[in-house]
C-alpha cells in the first residue's frame, strides 16, 4: 500500500510538539523544583480517602487542582449555615471536613472547637428538655463529653500549628469554663504564654489561677520574672505600639507582684525591684 | 466614481525593492489589532460581572462576623475568581481571536501583506496576553481595594487581632496578580498551539480546557512516578510530567489572606518558569501554522 | 540594492499543486503543469469556471500556498518570500476585512502592515480613500458597509502602498452593473499609471472589455492563453456598420461584393449591450456610499 508522506505531516509535527515538551520540562525540572518544594511546603498532605466518600468526585478534583483553600471556604460557610440551624451532627461532620481539607487556618480550628465544647452542649441540653428540666449531672456529663471532643480536636491541630499559643489558649478556655478544671487549664496557660507572640493575658491568667489553686510562691516567682519582659513605654524604633504597651498592663503585673509579697510576707529587703 | 481623481503614485523606490527582516513593529501592529478587537467585541463587558459578583461575596461574608477572617474569605474568593474567569477568558479569547482570522479569512488579507506567520502569530498572542494582563490588573485592583478597605474597617473595630500592624501583604498581592497574568501567558500558547493545527473553535476550547485540568493535576503524575511498576507505564507517566507545565507551581495565593506573604526568589523562578514555557511552546505554534494552508 | 526589471511582473513555470486527502496516497491535483507569464504594465484576466484551480493559483503567487511542483517568481523573487509581497495589492474574493474596524482603520491597518511611512500614512490613506469615494463612510465600520462598499474599501487598502501588482480575485461578483462599471474604469486607470493588474473571474463578458491578455483554466490545466483581441477577433471577417439600406440598394450591394469574389455573410439589426443601455438609463449613486 502506498503511502502519502506528505499527510503525515501532521503526524509529524505532533511528535515534534510533545518531543519538545518532553525536552522542555526535563530542562527546565531543575529551575523550577526549589519553586515547586517551596510550594508543596504550604500544603499539607490531603487525606483524600477520608474525604472522597463525603465530597464528591467533582469537588475532590477541585482540591486536587489546588482549590484547598477555596473549597474549605465554600464549606465553613455551610458550616455556619447549619450551626444557626442548631444542627449538631452537620455542624459536627463540616467543622471536621473543613479542617481535613486545608488545615492551614487557625481560624477553623478555634472557631470549630467553639462551637464544639460552648455550643453543641447547649443544644443538646436543651433537645433534653432544657436547662430547668435536664439534671444538673445529666449537664455535666453532656458538658465533659463534648469538651473532650473539643480537646481532642484541639490536639489534632497541633500537628499543624504547633507553635500555635492560640491553641494553648483555647484549651485553657476550655477547662477552665466547661470543666472548671483550673490546674489544667494553668498549665495550658503556661504552655502558651511560653510560646512566642502569645498573648499578654496568658502571661496574667496563670498567675492568677495558681493564686486560686493556693500555689501563691510559684506565682509570685513567675511575675517577677514575667515583668521585665513586658513593654512599659512606646519605642518605635523597637516596634513597640501603645496597642502592645496597654495590652501588657505591667502597672497591674507590678500590682500583683505587691499583693503577692504581702500574703507571702516578703520581707522589705527581699521585694522585688522593677 | 465619474469624478474620481487619480492618486499621486510616489515612486516604486518608496516602498522598493529589499528584504523585508522580522519586524517587533508589526509585531505590535496585529497585536493592538487583536486587542482592539477584544475590546470592541465586548469580551470586556463580562469583567463587570466578575466586578459586581466580588463585591457582593465581600459584602456577603460581612453577615458572618468572621473577624479578621473576613480577609481571609475575601482574599479566596477573589483570587478563585480571578483564576476560574481568568481562564476562561484566556481560552475562549484566545481561539476567538484566531479562530475569527480563519473563518472570516480576514488571516488570507493579512498573511497576503509582506508579513511574517511568525509576526502574524506572535501578534496575535501578544494581543490576548493584554487582554488578559488587563483582565488580570483590574481583578487584582478590585481584590486589592477591596481588601484594604474592609482590613481598615476590621482594624478600628478589632485591635488585638491587628496588634502586628495590617495582616495583608498588599505588594505581594500585586505581585501574585502578576503570577497568575503569567500562567495565563502559558495558557493562552498552550490554547493557541492547539488552534495553529485544530479546524474549529469549539474543537479547541475543549481541548484546552481538557489540557488546562491535565496541568493543574501534572503534579500527580511526578508523584505517583515511583510508585508504579510497570516500566512502559512508569516511562508514560514521566513522560506526562515532562510534557505538561505544572500550574500547581503558581499556586501561592491561598495563603495571603492569613498575612502569608511571597519569596523574591520562588516569585522570579516561577515567573522564569512561565516565560520559558510561553517562548517554546509559542515558538511551537509558530512551527505548525507555518504549515497550515488557509 | 537593486533588482533586475523583468518584462513580466508575474512568471509561473511548470506549477503543480496537489492538496493530500489522506494517508492512502489519494491527492487532488489543483493546478497542474502550469506555465504563464503576466506582463508588466498589462492587465491580465484568469478565468475558468468554479474549481478550475484559478484560487489556488492566486494563492501560490501571494506565497499562502506552497507548490507542489514548479515555481512562481513576482517581480523575480521568489513567491515563497515575504519581500515578493511588497509590491502585491490584493483584493480577496469576498469580503475578507475586519468588521469591527472602520474604513479608514483598516486601511491604515494594512498601510502599516505594508511599511508606509508613518510620515505619511495619514494622507495616504486619505487618498486612496478618496479615490475609490467612500471619504463620507470611511469614519463608519466596514460591518455597516454594502458588498459594493466593501469592495471600494478591499480596493483602497489594496492600493495604500502603492503596489506595482494588483490583484483582483472575483472583484465583480455579486456588484450590480453600476458597481461594475465603477470597478473596470478604477482597473483600466491603474493600468494608465503603468500598474499591472491581474483579475481572476468566471464572469467572461464582465472582464472581456478591460483585459489585454487572458489565460483559461479548466480543471487545473491552462487551455487558452494570450491576447484577447487575437483570441476572439475573427481574423477573417470585417464587420462594417451602415445606415438601414432598403432592398434594393442592399441587392445591389451584395452583387458588387459578389463580383470581387466576396460573400455577404450576415445582414443583422446592430445591438448594444444589455449592460450598456442598463449604464445610460441608471443613475449613479451619489459618492460616499449607498446605505445598505
Amino acid at each position: 500500500m502506498k503511502f502519502n508522506l506528505a499527510a503525515l505531516r501532521p503526524l509529524w509535527t505532533g511528535l515534534l510538539v510533545v518531543a519538545a515538551l518532553a525536552v522542555t520540562g526535563a530542562a527546565i525540572r531543575p529551575f523550577e523544583e526549589p519553586a515547586w518544594q517551596a510550594v508543596r511546603a504550604q500544603q499539607p498532605a490531603l487525606k483524600l480517602d477520608s474525604l472522597q466518600s463525603a465530597l464528591g468526585q467533582g469537588i475532590t478534583a477541585g482540591l486536587l487542582g489546588g482549590f484547598r483553600a477555596i473549597v474549605a471556604d465554600f464549606f465553613w460557610i455551610k458550616t455556619n449555615s447549619v450551626w444557626e440551624d442548631s444542627d449538631l451532627p452537620a455542624t459536627q461532620t463540616f467543622i471536621k471536613l473543613v479542617t481535613a481539607i486545608d488545615p492551614r487556618p487557625l481560624y477553623f480550628w478555634q472557631n470549630g472547637s467553639r462551637m464544639i465544647a460552648y455550643d453543641m452542649p447547649n443544644w443538646r441540653i436543651i433537645a433534653a428538655g432544657g436547662y430547668e428540666k435536664t439534671p444538673q449531672a445529666e449537664q455535666r456529663r453532656i458538658d465533659e463529653e463534648q469538651s473532650a471532643v473539643a480537646l481532642k480536636y484541639l490536639n489534632e491541630a497541633f500537628g499543624h500549628h504547633p507553635d500555635s499559643p492560640l491553641l494553648y489558649v483555647e484549651i485553657a478556655n476550655v477547662y477552665l469554663n466547661r470543666l472548671k478544671d483550673k490546674a489544667s487549664a494553668a498549665e495550658a496557660y503556661r504552655k502558651a504564654a511560653l510560646l512566642p507572640n502569645a498573648p499578654y493575658y496568658a502571661g496574667r491568667i496563670y498567675p492568677e489561677l495558681l493564686r486560686k489553686l493556693g500555689r501563691h510562691a510559684e506565682a509570685y516567682a513567675w511575675l517577677k520574672q514575667l515583668y521585665p519582659t513586658l513593654p512599659k513605654d512606646i519605642d518605635t524604633a523597637k516596634g513597640i505600639t501603645e496597642f502592645q504597651v496597654q495590652s501588657a498592663m505591667a502597672p497591674v503585673v507590678l500590682e500583683r507582684i505587691r499583693e503577692l509579697e504581702k500574703e507571702l510576707n516578703i520581707p522589705q529587703i527581699e521585694v522585688f525591684k522593677p | 466614481m465619474s469624478t474620481v481623481s487619480t492618486p499621486t503614485s510616489p515612486s516604486s523606490s518608496a516602498v522598493g525593492m529589499r528584504t523585508v527582516p522580522f519586524s517587533p513593529g508589526r509585531l505590535g501592529i496585529v497585536a493592538g489589532n487583536t486587542f482592539l478587537e477584544a475590546v470592541r467585541q465586548k469580551l470586556f463587558n463580562f469583567l463587570l460581572l466578575l466586578a459586581v459578583a466580588l463585591v457582593a461575596s465581600a459584602q456577603l461574608f460581612r453577615e458572618f462576623n468572621f473577624g479578621s477572617s473576613e480577609l481571609k474569605f475575601i482574599s479566596d474568593f477573589g483570587f478563585g475568581a480571578m483564576v476560574f474567569f481568568g481562564s476562561t477568558l484566556t481560552i475562549a479569547a484566545t481561539a476567538q481571536l484566531f479562530f475569527s482570522e480563519i473563518e472570516n479569512r480576514t488571516a488570507l488579507t493579512i498573511l497576503a501583506k509582506p508579513i511574517w506567520r511568525t509576526e502574524f502569530i506572535f501578534g496575535k498572542f501578544l494581543g490576548v496576553f493584554a487582554v488578559v494582563g488587563v483582565f488580570c490588573a483590574l481583578t487584582t485592583l478590585l481584590l486589592l481595594a477591596l481588601l484594604y478597605n474592609r482590613e481598615t474597617a476590621l482594624m478600628a473595630a478589632d485591635s488585638e487581632a491587628f496588634e502586628h500592624g495590617r495582616i495583608i501583604q498588599y505588594g505581594d498581592l500585586v505581585l501574585l496578580g502578576v503570577l497568575q497574568w503569567l500562567k495565563f501567558g502559558v495558557l493562552a500558547a498552550i490554547t493557541l498551539l492547539i488552534a495553529s493545527f485544530s479546524n474549529t473553535n469549539l474543537y479547541t476550547v475543549v481541548m484546552g480546557f481538557f489540557v488546562l485540568v491535565i496541568c493543574h493535576l501534572q503534579y500527580l503524575a511526578r508523584d505517583a512516578y515511583a510508585q508504579v511498576a510497570s516500566l512502559p507505564l512508569r516511562l508514560l507517566v514521566r513522560l506526562l510530567g515532562y510534557v505538561f507545565p505544572n500550574f500547581q507551581v503558581f499556586n501561592l495565593a491561598d495563603q495571603i489572606g492569613i498575612g502569608a506573604g511571597i519569596d523574591t526568589g520562588v516569585f522570579l523562578r516561577v515567573a522564569g518558569y512561565a516565560l520559558i514555557y510561553i517562548a517554546v511552546i509559542g515558538g511551537l505554534a509558530v512551527y505548525s501554522f507555518r504549515n497550515r494552508e488557509i | 540594492m537593486t533588482y533586475p526589471n523583468p518584462a513580466s511582473a508575474i512568471e509561473i513555470t511548470g506549477l503543480t499543486k496537489d492538496f493530500s486527502l489522506n494517508l492512502r496516497g489519494i491527492k487532488l491535483r489543483a493546478v497542474e503543469n502550469l506555465t504563464l507569464a503576466v506582463p508588466e504594465g498589462q492587465v491580465f484576466g484568469l478565468l475558468g469556471p468554479n474549481g478550475s484551480g484559478k484560487s489556488t493559483t492566486i494563492k501560490i503567487i501571494l506565497g499562502l500556498l506552497e507548490p507542489t511542483a514548479g515555481e512562481c517568481k513576482v517581480f523575480g523573487v521568489p513567491s515563497g518570500r515575504v519581500d515578493s509581497r511588497l509590491n502585491v495589492g490584493y483584493l480577496p474574493e469576498a469580503p475578507y476585512f475586519y468588521r469591527y474596524l472602520s474604513g479608514t482603520e483598516l486601511v491604515r491597518f494594512y498601510g502599516r502592515i505594508c511599511g508606509v511611512p508613518r510620515k505619511r500614512l495619514d494622507e495616504r490613506v486619505r487618498e486612496v480613500i478618496d479615490w475609490v469615494g467612500l471619504s463620507g463612510a470611511a469614519h463608519r465600520r466596514v460591518g455597516t458597509y454594502s458588498k459594493g462598499m466593501l469592495q471600494r474599501i478591499g480596493l483602497a487598502q489594496a492600493l495604500v502602498h502603492d503596489p506595482r501588482l494588483i490583484i483582483l480575485d472575483e472583484p465583480t461578483a455579486g456588484v450590480d452593473p453600476v458597481g461594475s462599471a465603477e470597478i473596470s474604469e478604477l482597473i483600466l486607470k491603474l493600468k494608465t499609471q503603468g500598474k499591472t493588474v491581474l483579475i481572476t473571474s468566471h464572469l467572461l463578458a464582465q472582464i472581456e472589455d478591460i483585459c489585454d491578455r487572458v489565460a483559461i483554466l479548466d480543471r487545473g490545466k491552462l487551455i487558452l492563453e494570450g491576447a484577447v483581441n487575437e483570441l476572439v477577433g475573427l481574423s477573417n471577417r470585417q464587420a462594417l456598420i451602415v445606415d438601414s439600406l432598403p432592398a434594393a440598394e442592399l441587392e445591389e450591394l451584395r452583387g458588387w461584393l459578389s463580383a470581387r469574389g466576396h460573400a455577404l455573410n450576415a445582414v443583422e439589426q446592430p445591438r448594444t449591450r444589455l449592460d450598456q443601455l442598463f449604464l445610460s438609463k441608471v443613475s449613479r449613486p451619489q459618492k460616499g456610499g449607498e446605505a445598505k
